[in-house]
């Protein structure tokens, strides 16, 4: 618990903190899920009224904001903007595809892994709007439906993303919140997604890949992409790829340099820039980084300061011990009980629900759990619980993460929608088969 | 001066079922750049030019606002664009038009050298404003020729 009785301002008319503290959450959530207002401005105003009703003051609200999460989103998206100039994506598309003499299920398993790994490094979003126009391009030239494809892409990006530390924001933040390091993610949950990403193919095999079927001379035209020539600037590319390296280096080595992940991230990012604008004039400097800045989702990294007041300002009041201590009476202070439950509604809350403010409600509750576990280190289960959770259950429904949208966008231009009903029918039970699989996991690992 | 005086009241246009065949033989027999294209009602739909029959010989992945912005990794022929421009002959019209910036008859002579100049085109299309019927079309030739008209 950070917050404390000293962080609270005097609370207008006398109200009780708790009650306004909790009624301003529960609107927020409920206006974010409407998607009426820009979750920006939602989250913002909530964060402002919170101050100016007195639940807590600029201090704490500033207090409340975690700028490890921050710093490491904005680092991560600078560095994106500018790889994803370089072609390398395409590239990778492309001789995945040919790996497999482009045959149209070897492209679909191809395709999944390289969404899987991507999304594992970068953000699930940038991921899509990279992979998915030159998958579209395959399956034109194919002649087959790219409506397997995009399903397997959306299941992909979020499960890989699931893997590591920065491939997901529910995994920044609870590594954030909790000093759990990238080699912390990658020990405890990428086994269990090699796991699931292999067993997510099987029905997607079974419902369409057994029947797709394209012509050797459309196969051959496919082969004939030349993968080098996506490619754009060579000398780019080699700095984009050397500047990633040395931030992967850092993250699996932050824990012996001390530092955080934010610090890593920025420093690539400034690192860059600075080869990427090496000897261009001032003008153009400034022109190309903007341009970077500018691809940075504004919208999401102020989401995610909006919200970080909101919920540290309705822990400060003691709502969250309150619940953490419901809940713990209800599942007894065991801890297996408490691991399924969180694993469990967070998949199907995080279907419905964004899973950024549910994660970032959950991880005060959760460490509020601390004492009866026996401190932070009994905790861990919890954690991966969370994780698998909120990560795996955004693949459930078409808004449960918002790579989904934008794959079911890129469907509808296409000729193609995916409609929600018909995506939740399919998509449910196999979001499910992987919560299934994570519980076997946390129980055979952990418990 | 405005839009009403120095447009064309009767321009050449296409009906919203025509096919992108008859389009390609109108652009190439008169070698027009952009035709207009209506509905029965008259009213303008959107513009099919020379862009539009581009478009016709690319693959639809390239052509999405979030698509591929460079596609030298396709070794296409000549004969493979043709192929996809053939297979689309019977499409209609109106699934290949672009929709540009309007002009309306009153608009002022300035403010339509600014629609062309931003639009990059070389005609806007002059449509009533209240029930968006297709009333003429200024082509920057009709513009020119009344300027050096003026100046000499």
């Amino acid at each position: 618990m950070h917050g404390s009785e000293a962080d609270a301002a005097s609370v207008l008319f006398g109200l009780n903190p708790m009650w306004v503290a909790a009624v301003l959450f529960a609107i927020t959530y409920i206006v974010v899920m409407t998607e009426k207002v820009n979750r920006a401005i939602v989250s913002l105003l909530a964060a402002g009224l919170m101050i100016v009703l007195g639940v807590l003051n600029q201090e704490a609200a500033i207090r409340g904001i975690d700028f490890n999460t921050i710093g490491l989103l904005i680092g991560m998206m600078v560095i994106v903007a500018i790889t994803r100039q370089s072609g390398v994506f395409q590239f990778l598309a492309i001789w995945a595809a040919k790996k497999v003499q482009a045959r149209p299920w070897g492209i679909l398993v191809m395709i999944s892994l390289v969404t899987a790994v991507t999304s594992a490094f970068l953000d699930n979003v940038t991921t899509v709007l990279l992979v998915v126009p030159v998958t579209l391009l395959i399956t034109e030239e194919l002649k087959v439906s790219p409506y397997p494809y995009l399903f397997a892409m959306i299941f992909s990006s979020n499960i890989g993303g699931t893997a590591t530390l920065i491939g997901d924001p529910p995994n920044i933040m609870i590594g954030s919140a909790t000093g759990l390091t990238f080699n912390d993610f990658a020990y405890n949950l990428t086994p269990a997604i090699v796991v699931i990403m292999a067993a997510t193919l099987i029905p997607i095999y079974f419902i369409w890949g057994r029947h797709l079927k394209a012509a050797p001379e459309d196969r051959q035209r496919v082969m004939q992409f030349n993968e080098r020539e996506a490619i754009t600037d060579q000398r780019l590319l080699k700095q984009c790829l050397s500047v990633i390296g040395l931030v992967i280096a850092g993250f699996i080595f932050a824990k012996a340099l001390h530092l955080e992940a934010a610090t890593v991230a920025m420093t690539g990012a400034a690192l860059l820039l600075l080869l990427a604008n090496f000897g261009r004039d001032a003008e153009h400097q400034s022109k190309h980084v903007l341009e970077a800045f500018n691809e940075v989702e504004w919208i999401t990294i102020f989401f995610f300061v909006g919200l970080f007041i909101v919920v540290h300002g309705v822990d400060g009041t003691g709502l969250l011990k309150l619940l953490a201590d419901k809940m713990l009476a209800l599942t007894g202070g065991n801890l297996t009980a408490t691991s399924m439950i969180i694993l469990w509604s967070s998949a199907i809350l995080s279907a419905i629900i964004d899973n950024i403010p549910f994660v970032a409600t959950m991880i005060p509750l959760i460490k509020a759990m601390a004492p009866t576990f026996g401190g932070p280190e009994g905790l861990m289960p919890l954690w991966w619980a969370l994780s698998l959770g909120a990560c795996l259950g955004g693949n459930g429904t078409l808004i449960g993460a918002s790579a989904n949208l934008v794959v079911a966008g890129f469907a509808e231009r296409a000729g193609q929608p995916i409609r929600f009903m018909q995506y939740t029918l399919l998509a449910f039970p196999i979001m499910l088969m992987s919560i299934a699989i994570s519980m076997i996991y946390l129980y055979w690992r952990y418990l | 001066m405005t839009a009403q005086t120095l447009m064309n009241p009767h321009p050449m246009t296409l009906r919203s079922s025509d096919t992108v065949a008859t389009a390609a033989d109108h652009i190439l027999k008169h070698h027009l750049r952009h035709l207009p294209v209506v509905d029965e009602q008259g009213r303008y739909l959107g513009t099919f030019s020379i862009y539009s029959l581009l478009k016709l010989t690319l693959p639809k992945a390239v052509l999405d606002k979030y698509g591929l912005d460079h596609v030298s990794f396709i070794t296409e022929n000549i004969g493979d664009l043709a192929k996809r421009l053939g297979g689309r002959r019977e499409d209609p019209v109106k699934n290949w038009v672009n929709v540009h910036d309007v002009a309306h008859p009153d608009t002022p002579a300035m403010e339509v050298m600014l629609l062309m100049l931003h639009g990059r085109t070389t005609s806007v299309p002059v449509v009533d404003k209240t029930n968006d019927r297709l009333e003429g079309i200024i082509s920057f030739w009709d513009v020119l020729e009344k300027l050096m008209g003026e100046s000499a």
